[in-house]
């Protein structure tokens, strides 16, 4: 298999191509923020916090899995920015046992509001397994991550943004790390006009398979609320300086483990494993290479380790464990 | 107002789709009707791309209330929106 050069995508990824010096055209494109970009947006959302703090119950609602990078932004706000944080959770039927002692114990440590949402099993169960079953979203989409992981957090946006609106929160925070998602969305106005897009190419895709889901997203009703209770985006990793180490150090001092039966791109869910094998296995890629690759052109992990994330194959275990738990046969 | 001719402003906005969002895939031709999002040729991260492409490209700016499906889901209705902001 041929990899870039300089990242770590393959031959296999939609749309590449090398150079003679075997770098892809992902890396030459131009999609590393640089240093003078990440301090305009750190200014834009230094202000903006200050426009937003204090002005009702909770300044900010953080999509908190539990894992490391949403672990660490929510402390970030916490403590460094000292934000009144509502922590929303949602428990897909997979979290690990450990991702809940931690999002107990470190929102705890945040002086975080702890919210866990538990939609019924067995309608998550069954979206899981039509998403293991057909793609249903857009060849884009999945380039950047697997259906099933698409359709929980098609889940969590909809449902953090409803509860934003309901709640008047004016901020809505993700730990993306930088290379999941691009700086240009770092901070970013959310709207009804932009929230039909997302409708269309996230939610009517899967309502056709599943309708049960149709309470989890936003109807045209929600989509009339108000102008001004839309809340801004906000993923603040994508300017800050980005070490996967550092993070996982940093968030341990305060008690935070790593889960042990996580596949080894995700510290929180136990559905990882197969979401990536079964996209592995149908497109040829590890669903996690696009976000892999952007933090190793952002010069925040080795290209040697980011391929060895990549390349590593998923325990058999927990790969059957999801399969079954989802009533999918392998 | 920049005046270029109308298939142009078309043939632009259909190379910068087929470079990011079909480049590498089975599908390979976009009708001028068909609706990107529809089609699963485009999603909603992608209309993000495609609107700070065109801003970029054309010097413009695209306002919250022009984000709508009539004025960005299909070839034929960015290049009328376009042309109402004096692209052509």
């Amino acid at each position: 298999m041929k990899y870039c050069t300089s990242c770590v995508l393959s031959e296999k990824f939609p749309g590449i191509s090398f150079n003679e010096d075997g770098v892809c055209n992902y890396c030459t494109s131009g999609l590393v923020a640089d240093h003078d970009k990440k301090i305009e947006y750190l200014k834009e959302f230094e202000k903006l916090l200050d426009e937003k703090r204090g002005k009702g119950s909770y300044d900010v609602i953080m999509a908190y899995s539990g894992g490391k990078d949403s672990t660490y932004t929510m402390m970030l706000l916490a403590q460094r920015y000292n934000l009144k944080v509502l922590a929303w959770t949602l428990d897909n039927g997979f979290l690990s046992p450990q991702a809940l002692i931690n999002i107990t114990h470190m929102t705890d440590k945040a002086g975080a509001t702890c919210m866990i949402v538990r939609p019924p099993f067995g309608v998550m169960k069954s979206a899981f397994r039509k998403a293991a079953e057909v793609d249903f979203y857009s060849p884009k989409t999945l380039d950047r991550a697997s259906s099933i992981c698409t359709t929980c957090i098609g889940v969590v946006k909809s449902m953090i943004l409803r509860t934003a609106i309901e709640m008047n929160i004016p901020l809505v925070a993700y730990g993306w790390s930088p290379g999941q998602a691009p700086i240009s969305s770092a901070i970013m106005q959310t709207s009804a006009r932009m929230q039909v897009f997302t409708n269309k190419s996230v939610r009517d895709p899967l309502l056709e398979k599943e309708p049960a889901m149709a309470q989890y997203f936003l109807t045209e009703n929600d989509l009339k609320a108000d102008k001004d209770r839309w809340p801004i985006n906000i993923h603040p990793l994508a300017f800050f300086e980005y070490n996967e180490e550092d993070i996982i150090k940093k968030i341990s001092e305060y008690g935070w483990a790593k889960p042990s039966d996580t596949d080894s791109n995700s510290t929180n869910c136990l559905l990882n494993a197969l979401a990536n094998h079964l996209h592995k296995k149908k497109f040829g890629f590890h669903p996690y290479a696009w976000e892999i690759a952007g933090i190793v052109r952002s010069g925040s992990m080795p290209r040697e380790e980011g391929i060895e994330k990549i390349t590593q194959e998923e325990d058999p275990a927990m790969v059957k464990y999801g399969a079954e738990k989802i009533g999918f046969k392998l | 107002m920049e005046t270029v001719p109308k298939s142009t402003v078309s043939d632009v906005i259909i190379t910068f789709i087929k470079e990011n969002f079909i480049r590498g895939r089975s599908q390979t031709e976009i009708s001028p009707d068909e609706s990107l999002i529809d089609s699963r040729i485009i999603d909603s991260t992608g209309i993000l791309e495609l609107v700070m492409f065109l801003e970029e490209k054309y010097n413009i700016k695209i306002e919250d209330e022009e984000l709508i499906p009539e004025n960005l889901d299909t070839i034929n209705n960015l290049t009328k929106f376009l042309a109402g902001k004096g692209i052509r």
